[in-house]
């Protein structure tokens, strides 16, 4: 295999276990069992929970006071151990990009922000269990795992085989307006899910159990100051465990209101978006088409986790649908520049 | 259809050509419609007056309203190929025998409606052929590419129809039976329309397709069939149906999404017609499923 194939081989790899690292996360934090192992890095002070399970000290004096749970103690490590290796794939990958940049399969400086985002990511993993959940710690732990599944993705894009034959660079009717709108729609979807981040880690969904209505009103009573505080809990007291959420009511529904708003928002940049890739034609079309399937997709799930009470299953599939929404808008923004910038593939 | 006008010349009406008038295909699939809204109105039976009366009232209201169609439109008719046979356009009736029979099935359908289904139905059924027969016909099929979306309003009435004539007021799960509908009209019929463009054309009818192109057409196809695969699964999500529906509508959109994209860009000469074909297929089974569904132990559900 050369060179290159190797760095897009570990690319695809790490990319895909990325995807499913995130979507594991998701379910750690919604199956309430991010606290599983309260401590950090070791689980009850070993490695598996399996072990701790065996240790009678768990049960006699366990960690931070909370008993064992198993099934969330086993969730938690399976993430953590998961994360690891995707770890450990990034380093290869660094390492190889770095030890070949001669060869200019990988810019140097796009790998060294990869391994950068993934150290901070291993530590915003660890205050979210030190920290007790605080939401910002929360929050940018899903934001930055999202951020690394971009930068892998488009990676992925990237180190796919170039075009055979000349590619004009002569400007396409509509190229200039496609960009900007795929560029607007990145925006939109990375604040909808800053904003749906914010919505889980403060517990906020079950605040409006019923749509279009919140509380069988159009406008309920809502607290958007006290919604949106991010360093208010940090700096609060550190023992405070924010399992289960501590705003009051008009907080948290104005936190879901936020993220319906930001839904409709999302949902029309998006949707200009995947039009304007479709009537480009040309690679931009299945990016478009791709887009525009997610983004009904993703509206069902959403609507459809409020209707039917906020089952699980339906809540991960949302953060799912929010990662392949994301990595569809990316793959339009991917397809509307030129081969050439900013990685090259040679050889 | 019938039979083709062989002796075209003969010019003595039949009971064929009165049928005919009434677009008896058409009807059934709004009868159809109409049905299912009244059967999942009520739980179990409905009233079988509501039923039976009901129904007949707004198959004879759909049938006149076709009627007023043929008389209105034939002018056009005669220029295009696919509707040239209309007994209008061949002579086999005249504009006043046939604007006469479709008064009497308007009226038969109004009688049978007030008085023995209920007012309300009477109204929004008059209101609905009014709005086919002489607001689309007259004025919105020849004045905006826009058309079949606002005159779909009209075809999407039938469920509620069938729906008020048990229950007698307006419910939300009505207005989702006619949002389907509504949300259908579009890639059904510009599906038809691409295909048949250049008869469109050719009478001066302002459809998307000849006043916009066909790759815009195409490209407005899919996002609508996009819609209906979100709309339709509402019934699900709000509780209304369960999972049989679900599967039955999963696999519905599936098959018309793939007819939308093949449409958009992959596009044969036949595909147009062969995904207006589906769309009806389509529409049968939607509302087979939300009946089945409807009947079959919740626990399925």
């Amino acid at each position: 295999m050369s060179h290159s194939a190797w760095v897009r081989a570990i690319a695809i790899a790490a990319f895909s276990l990325c995807l499913g690292v995130v979507v594991l996360g998701a379910y750690v934090r919604l199956s309430d069992a991010g606290l599983g192992c309260p401590d950090w890095p070791g689980c009850y002070g070993h490695l598996t929970p399996a072990g701790a399970a065996a240790d009678e000290r768990t049960a006699s004096a366990p960690t931070a006071g909370r008993p064992l749970e198993i099934g969330k103690a086993w969730r938690e490590m399976l993430h953590r151990y998961t994360a690891g290796t995707l770890g450990a794939l990034i380093i290869c990958l660094t390492a190889l990009g770095l030890a070949w940049r001669r060869e200019r399969i990988v810019p140097a400086w796009f790998v060294t922000a990869l391994l950068a985002i993934v150290l901070l990511q291993g530590t915003l993993g660890m205050l979210t269990v030190t920290r007790l959940l605080k939401p910002l710690f929360v929050s940018l732990h899903l934001l930055f795992g999202f951020t690394t599944l971009s930068l892998l993705w488009w990676l992925v894009l990237t180190l796919r085989q170039p075009h055979r034959g000349a590619r004009s660079d002569l400007p396409v009717r509509g190229m200039a307006g496609a960009r900007r709108l795929a560029l607007l729609g990145l925006i939109a979807i990375s604040l909808q899910i800053a904003l749906g981040g914010w919505t889980s880690s403060n517990y906020a969904a079950t605040a409006c159990p019923d749509v279009p209505t919140c509380q069988g009103r159009w406008w309920p009573q809502a607290d958007f100051r006290a919604a949106f505080m991010p360093w208010q809990a940090v700096r609060a007291d550190p023992q405070l465990n924010y399992e289960g959420g501590v705003l009051d009511n008009p907080a948290r529904t104005a936190i879901h209101l936020s993220h319906r708003f930001g839904a409709l928002v999302a949902s029309l940049a998006l949707l200009a978006a995947a039009i304007a890739g479709l009537r480009l034609g040309g690679p931009a079309a299945p990016a478009a088409l791709g887009l525009l399937l997610l983004l009904a997709l993703q509206l069902v799930i959403g609507v459809s986790m409020v209707l039917r009470g906020f089952p699980l299953w339906l809540a991960t599939a949302h953060n799912a649908g929010a990662a392949l929404l994301l990595l569809a808008t990316l793959a339009l923004n991917r397809s509307l520049w030129p081969r050439s910038a900013p990685v090259t593939l040679t050889g | 259809m019938s039979q083709p006008n062989v002796h075209a010349l003969a010019a003595s009406a039949s009971w064929r050509d009165y049928f005919e008038l009434t677009k008896p295909r058409v009807v059934a699939l709004i009868v159809l419609t109409a049905v299912v809204g009244t059967l999942l109105a009520a739980r179990g039976l409905p009233p079988l007056d509501a039923l039976i009366f009901g129904n007949l009232g707004i198959a004879l209201a759909a049938a006149s309203a076709a009627a007023i169609n043929h008389v209105l439109d034939r002018r056009i008719d005669a220029r295009m190929a696919r509707t040239r046979t209309r007994p209008l356009p061949t002579g086999h009736l005249a504009p006043a025998q046939a604007l006469a029979f479709a008064l009497l099935l308007g009226v038969i359908s109004m009688v049978i409606l007030v008085a023995f289904v209920n007012v309300l139905t009477a109204a929004l059924t008059f209101a609905s052929l009014i709005v086919y027969a002489v607001v689309y016909t007259v004025w919105l099929k020849r004045a905006t590419p826009q058309n079949i979306v606002i005159g779909g309003a009209a075809g999407a009435a039938p469920p509620v129809l069938g729906w008020v004539a048990v229950t007698n007021h307006i419910d939300p799960q009505a207005l989702l039976l006619f949002l389907i509908i509504f949300a259908w009209t579009p890639p059904h019929f510009w599906a038809l329309a691409i295909a048949r463009r250049h008869d469109y054309a050719k009478a001066d009818i302002p459809m998307l397709p000849v006043t916009h192109g066909v790759e815009f057409t195409r490209l407005h196809v899919l996002l609508y069939t996009v819609l209906l695969s979100v709309i339709t699964l509402l019934p699900y999500m709000t509780g209304m149906s369960g999972l049989i529906y679900l599967a039955a509508a999963v696999l519905l959109n599936g098959r018309f999404l793939w007819h939308a994209i093949a449409l958009k860009f992959a596009p044969r000469d036949e595909q147009p017609m062969r995904m207006f074909r589906f769309s009806i297929t389509y529409l049968m089974w939607l509302f087979l499923a939300l009946l089945l569904d409807h009947y079959l132990p919740t626990t399925l559900s």
